[in-house]
């Protein structure tokens, strides 16, 4: 526990206590010549640098020098220089071209290449440094195995790359007696580092040893501020694959943080006018529990905090100038610690850039060196990322060279579907954990209280910062990260900042290696390259097949056949694949291949089979597959804790890239699509839906001596329901696994139909909608299973979810179809009557586009412009989710102007608009699960009964007419109107007064426990009793419920002062 | 008519149902019974509020039917679900529209009623959707009935054709509205513009065409309509007439000059009233809601308070 106090310019940082336990451990003394250098890399970048005395590649000039960044296992931080490797690139070779050419060819190249550089910064003598002609095989197509002519030009500097494919396609490069043939480019669109990392076999956070001899320390004139900076040859290291003792993980340091800001009432910080005055920091080493180094930078004086050292700046000085202090102190903490991953929350697009703004406005020259060059400064670039698996986003790329920056954020957004991504529901979520919600303008109060006031806030800011820690372990992000980035082979930081496509393209190249080595002596060199995709077609292609569902409610289980991985499966066993594809049947002609060499697809498309040419993608799905197989092998047979992570995430990544194979080939926009391999699967995959649904119905019949003619009653993509008619969970189980060999015998390996599940009972909606209990063991039930039902989407109201949710299982695990119906009119009537919480009514949208790209209007995009005009600096911006519920509006006021904030709705106590709850969110989902259970008459009882006459209608604070109306006075018994609010009672009820009074006083009695209780459990969750609730968590039903309670204890106080001063 | 278990139902209303029962009763008994479910609550507080008021009931008996027609046409399109407040000295029905923008007041008074008969104040829900249903089914000159025993759930209709042919019972089940009586305070207006309804209908529907608001200015010498739009601008101007009986005369009686702004879209619904009288009344004041007021002759009548706009920017 430390508590510095600060007085003079940052005297908090100059405490060695404090710093002992922020820098890592010393490293031992190192002998390159007779050591081998080991650690496991986690950034991998390049440079532009000048070339070093001994080793290979350009001397002259400057040159691309790639940089690894790592740690080795006694946590020290490695900068490794790898020299010598130079980018390339492959064209069509034409065939006028001869040897003889190849330097006149070389010479027009580099001079074109000189002329078209504005400025030559490297003072570069030769742009070209290589011509030379290889026989390679384009992938696309089949070409009886023929290889061709390529030239693989090499250059000086990747950047040199784009230019020389233009210039050579736009004809600009003149070579005596050739001319300008065209030139087609390959692979010249693939990144430097990976092009590095494919010919030197490294993938992803593998470990790297350099052996003794070939590598030297630098001592003088150091460029980063890694323990040990080496240099190597590219040649002359060493890569372990991932496997046994090579797969663990070194103790990574994680640094999460948090800032605080001091906004002005009612504008969301700025940088260039709010200061920071809080900065929370936790550092955790991979591997262990805690975070050894919990520190909070603070402005003025703060209270200690227990376990965490408290670094305070400024009481007398200029507070311009502590500010500066403090972001200049943290940026020092962070070179210190020197961490090899930077985490937090949102803090790609928050936290980082109003660091690096902040002490731009404050001109501190210091700051920005946050990365591990000692001369690089963190700038701030926009972004725009758009992928289909997540939309578009605005991001901020923040260079912080050597260090990952692994923004939780991010990681949930991609892997994540959820209702909201604030920290607070996040950590809900996953940890069950509410978080306590101080909003940004009640911060500026707590900063400006005394010590006890920002030591609450520091409390806040540290928790934001723990809870990132918590939930990477919880979620095992970085292990899953790392097998992803191991398996697919590329930097652990482009599986967050690039879309899927990388992933696969990485791997592209690197199977061409082990298919060389195997195939050399057979074959010749047999060689592929990928060609540069200039965007084919947008035809689109016909999807999966669904088989028309036999809706209803069945009582009677039903066996589920899936087919394993049906994609790669289909692709594996029809050998589909670039390499194997014929344009048509005159291709096979031209090759002379006979009837049995090659296959029709469904689709119509030709693809050689395995024994002419095996393909490609099959190639890597097996190694996939089977890597996978081991994986999970392996994950049976394993004991330590920490390696059965590693395992779990590693098999999970071959189960996303092995499925992420068949999307890249149908992905339009992509590297490399191709929809013949695409539709066929796809065409394939119908067949064998098809398929199995006649053999199924065929041979379990009655006539075949079964008890029941079976039926398929549903099927989808890679599944098929079966209803065998018998009774018992155990006997469809039976029927199920012996279906599912019977057909599996009647498939090309490797295609697997298998016996899952069984459902029952099992309510089928509609397609892609069904629900039923989920059996994989004949005596209890795994889950209740739903699919495409309310339950799990997020565009509608938690009450809908929920109610749903409660029906199925009253219908399926309690099989009370009736109860279910009562419980569905109990909920309505609460609807109606005002007593639904309204925490369950918010719905949340995510605003992901300006309004005026927007094409209809929209209800959250109306309110978020309605909020801002408010106040600007609570409103929703874009990307955030936006919370809204719908209020009563004027007949015929379209949907989206009744979209209202949840907080201004409860606080001016605004009029729901319950029947839009009824009619537009509860009805449908409602009829469609009580439909098949009640038939025709679900909607009127449902939804028209009796439960629907009793309504509460509430008046609304605000509005035009508020301020013109007075509240009659009526009576507290019978409601009727009377003349004066002195009295209580009409006449007729005077008789019952004391009864009246005394239920009355009941109410009131219930709301008081009611709020305590609330006011308890927000005191509990802020961590203090002692202290007022400042928690404003709009994800937290608690606060709402909190909220109401509190406006209806007024409203009741006031009803027990109308029956005066008791008295006697 | 539902049956209700015996736990609900209060000592003295069983020994009612018994009686009843026994003597042969009408179908009352059903009523009594399921009347003790309805005040549940109050049965646990050892009282059941159907035994003590068992004797006493509603009922309101119009010849000119069709005014009822016409007075639920005027409020139904702003109004979903109301509650009539019943007591000896008439009928009161007052609710914000659903938008909380304007306000409906109707009164109709006892003496208009061809016989009339509330015995304790009675406060009865009703969805107005399925009322205007089922009073459509009542021809232009049938006399309506309204009944309604004290505390029941459901309100009775019952047309009778003039020359008592043909007798119609509607029964309507009632709703449990819980909701705040209005009021809007007694106010002196600087102008009361007295006009016939007609042609005040006639002018926010032509003038709705132009804008989504009605410019209202009033001076000494007349009134004047104002309206903006993108295909141009609209202006009617009503000169004050000089007769002072006709129903068609355009009367100001003015203390200052008055110039409102109003939605179109509420004018519109008010102008429904029209019906109900040959004159319109419009009281204004600044800042202060506009009332418009249709009389029902001899019967009561119908006011709706609208708040001015007060920027454009702002609504």
């Amino acid at each position: 526990m430390l508590y510095t106090d600060t007085n003079s310019k940052g005297a908090g940082v100059d405490d060695e206590d404090g710093e002992g336990a922020w820098v890592r451990p010393p490293p031992p003394p190192v002998a390159p010549k007779q050591q081998s250098l080991i650690f496991q890399q986690i950034e991998i970048d390049h440079y532009i640098g000048s070339p070093r005395a001994g080793m290979p590649g350009q001397q002259t000039g400057r040159v691309p020098v790639t940089r690894m960044f790592g740690v080795n296992d006694a946590g020290n931080s490695v900068c490794c220089h790898v020299h010598g490797f130079s980018p390339y690139f492959y064209v069509t070779c034409p065939a006028t071209l001869k040897d003889s050419h190849l330097a006149d060819f070389k010479h027009a190249l580099n001079r074109a290449l000189m002329d078209d550089m504005k400025s030559n910064r490297e003072r570069i003598s030769d742009a070209v440094l290589a011509v030379e002609v290889v026989q390679r095989e384009s992938i696309y197509g089949f070409h009886d195995n023929q290889s061709a002519r390529f030239l693989r030009l090499t250059l000086a500097l990747p950047r040199l790359i784009a230019a020389a494919k233009r210039l050579l396609g736009e004809g600009k490069v003149f070579v005596a007696n050739l001319g300008t043939p065209v030139y087609e480019a390959y692979e010249s669109n693939i990144d430097f580092e990976i092009r590095f990392m494919v010919d030197t076999h490294l993938v992803g956070c593998c470990w790297v040893e350099l052996p003794a001899g070939s590598w030297s320390v630098r001592t003088h004139d150091p460029q980063t501020r890694c323990q040990l900076e080496v240099d190597v040859a590219w040649n002359k290291f060493r890569v372990h694959e991932p496997e046994g003792e090579w797969a663990r993980v070194a103790p990574f340091r994680i640094l999460s943080f948090d800032i605080e800001c001091a906004g002005r009432k009612g504008i969301f910080p700025e940088a260039e006018k709010d200061p920071v005055i809080q900065i929370a920091a936790m550092v955790i080493r991979q591997g262990e529990a805690e975070p050894f180094v919990r520190t909070i930078f603070t402005l003025k004086e703060c209270a200690p905090i227990v376990g965490t050292q408290v670094l305070c700046f400024g009481r007398e000085l200029d507070m311009l100038e502590v500010s500066v202090f403090l972001c200049q102190s943290w940026s020092r903490f962070v070179r210190l610690t020197d961490p090899d991953i930077i985490t937090g929350y949102n803090i790609n697009n928050f936290d980082l850039p109003y660091l690096l703004n902040r002490a731009n406005a404050l001109k501190s020259s210091v700051f920005p060196f946050l990365g591990r060059m000692k001369d690089a400064r963190s700038i701030i670039r926009d972004s725009m990322l758009q992928s289909k698996q997540m939309g578009r986003r605005e991001n901020k790329n923040i260079n912080i060279e050597g260090r990952c920056q692994f923004d939780l954020l991010m990681v949930l957004l991609r892997d994540y579907k959820l209702r909201s991504y604030t920290l607070n529901s996040v950590s809900y979520h996953f940890l069950q954990e509410q978080k306590e919600d101080v909003h940004h303008s009640i911060i500026s109060d707590l900063q400006a209280g005394n010590p006890q006031t920002r030591r609450r806030l520091a409390v806040y800011c540290l928790k934001d910062a723990l809870l990132p820690l918590r939930l990477l372990d919880k979620l095992m992000c970085i292990i899953n990260y790392m097998e992803m980035a191991r398996v697919t082979g590329v930097p652990l930081s482009y599986l967050l900042t690039r879309g899927q496509q990388i992933k696969v393209v990485s791997q592209l190249p690197e199977e061409e290696k082990p298919l060389k080595l195997g195939q050399e002596i057979i074959a010749g060199e047999q060689n592929l390259i990928l060609p540069v995709n200039k965007g084919t077609g947008d035809d689109e292609f016909e999807g999966a097949t669904v088989i028309e569902p036999h809706k209803g409610y069945y009582s009677l289980p039903i066996a589920t056949l899936d087919f394993s991985s049906l994609y790669p499966s289909i692709m594996m066993a029809h050998n589909l694949c670039y390499t194997s594809l014929l344009s048509g049947p005159h291709k096979a002609q031209e090759y002379g291949l006979s009837p049995e060499d090659f296959i029709k697809t469904p689709s119509g498309n030709y693809f050689v089979k395995s024994h002419k040419r095996k393909g490609l993608l099959p190639e890597i799905l097996e190694s996939l597959l089977s890597a996978r197989k081991k994986a999970k092998n392996d994950l049976k047979n394993e004991t330590d804790p920490l390696r059965m992570k590693v395992l779990d995430g590693r098999q999970l990544a071959l189960k996303i890239s092995a499925n992420s194979v068949y999307g890249f080939t149908g992905a339009q926009v992509g590297k490399l699509p191709c929809l013949e391999i695409s539709q066929s699967v796809t065409s394939f995959g119908r067949t064998m839906i098809a398929f199995t649904k006649e053999q199924v119905e065929e041979k379990y019949t009655i006539a075949n001596g079964y008890s029941h003619n079976a039926k398929v009653i549903y099927g989808d993509t890679d599944s098929v329901m079966v209803l065998f008619g018998v009774e018992t969970v155990a006997e469809a189980m039976a029927m199920g696994n012996e279906a599912a060999s019977y057909v599996t015998e009647k498939f090309v390996k490797p295609i697997k139909l298998e016996f899952e599940k069984v459902y029952f009972p099992y309510l089928l909606i509609n397609k892609k909608r069904y629900a039923g209990l989920y059996f994989t063991r004949a005596d209890r039930h795994d889950k209740m299973d739903c699919k495409g039902i309310e339950t799990v989407r997020r565009d509608n109201a938690p009450l809908v979810a929920n109610l749903i949710n409660t029906c199925l299982q009253k219908i399926l695990i309690e099989r009370n179809p009736t109860g279910a119906v009562d419980y569905a009119k109990q909920v309505i009537s609460d609807l109606l009557c005002n007593r639904i919480d309204i925490s369950q009514l918010v719905i949340t949208k995510e605003l992901t586009k300006l309004e005026k790209d927007y094409a209809a209007k929209q209800a959250h995009v109306e309110l978020a412009n309605k909020m801002k005009k408010r106040d600007a600096g609570t409103a929703p911006k874009l990307g955030d989710r936006v919370p809204y519920v719908i209020v009563a509006g004027a007949k015929g006021t379209p949907a989206y102007e009744k979209a209202e904030d949840p907080i201004y709705v409860l606080e001016n106590n605004l009029p729901l608009d319950y029947e839009y709850y009824l009619c537009n969110q509860l009805s449908k989902p409602l009829l469609r699960i009580f439909e098949p259970i009640l038939g025709e008459k679900a909607e009127s009882q449902l939804l028209k009964g009796d439960h629907t006459r009793s309504r509460i209608i509430t008046h609304s604070k605000v509005g035009a007419m508020a301020k013109f109306i007075t509240k009659k006075a009526s009576c507290i018994g019978c409601k009727v109107p009377i003349p004066s609010s002195s009295e209580a009672l009409c006449k007729h009820c005077k008789s019952r007064e004391s009864e009246v009074y005394i239920k009355q006083t009941n109410i009131l009695g219930k709301m008081e426990q009611k709020f305590s209780e609330l006011w308890t459990q927000c005191q509990k969750c802020q961590g203090s009793i002692h202290e007022e609730v400042i928690c404003t968590s709009r994800d937290c039903p608690i606060f709402y419920m909190r909220r109401k309670v509190q406006l209806e204890l007024v409203d009741q106080e006031k009803i027990l002062q109308r029956f005066g001063v008791p008295s006697w | 008519m539902r049956s209700v278990p015996a736990r609900f139902v209060c000592e003295p209303c069983r020994k009612r149902a018994k009686t009843c029962r026994q003597s042969g009763a009408d179908n009352t008994t059903g009523k009594e019974r399921s009347r003790c479910d309805s005040s549940l609550i109050l049965y646990t507080a050892s009282v059941c509020r159907g035994y003590r008021n068992l004797a006493k009931m509603f009922e309101a008996r119009l010849v000119k039917g069709s005014l009822l027609k016409n007075v639920l046409d005027a409020i139904k399109d702003l109004l979903k679900q109301a509650s009539w407040d019943c007591a000896d000295s008439g009928i009161q029905l007052q609710a914000m529209d659903n938008s909380h923008v304007s306000l409906v007041s109707v009164s109709l008074k006892a003496e208009g009623f061809d016989k009339y008969r509330c015995d304790r104040n009675l406060i009865m829900g009703m969805d107005l959707g399925s009322m205007s249903k089922i009073l459509k089914c009542a021809a232009n000159d049938d006399i309506v009935t309204m009944k309604a025993q004290d505390n029941a759930d459901t309100v009775t209709f019952m047309f009778e054709s003039p020359n008592q042919e043909k007798v119609s019972d509607y029964e309507m089940k009632l709703m449990n509205l819980d909701q705040e009586h209005l009021g809007i305070p007694e106010t002196q207006y600087a102008c009361v513009v007295k006009m016939p309804s007609s042609e005040f209908a006639r002018i926010c529907r032509d003038l709705s065409n132009f804008g989504e608001s009605i410019c209202i200015a009033c001076t000494k010498e007349g009134i004047k309509f104002y309206a903006a739009g993108d295909i141009g601008t609209a202006n009617i101007k009503l000169a004050q007439t000089s007769s002072v009986d006709k129903e068609d005369a355009v009367l100001i009686d003015l203390q200052e000059p008055v110039t409102l702004t109003f939605s179109c879209h509420y004018l519109n619904m008010f102008i429904k009233a029209t019906p109900l009288s040959p004159q319109v009344s419009l009281s204004m004041s600044p800042d202060v809601p506009l009332v418009v007021e249709y009389t029902i002759p001899d019967l009561g009548h119908i006011q709706y308070f609208l708040a001015p706009k007060i920027d454009e920017s702002d609504s």
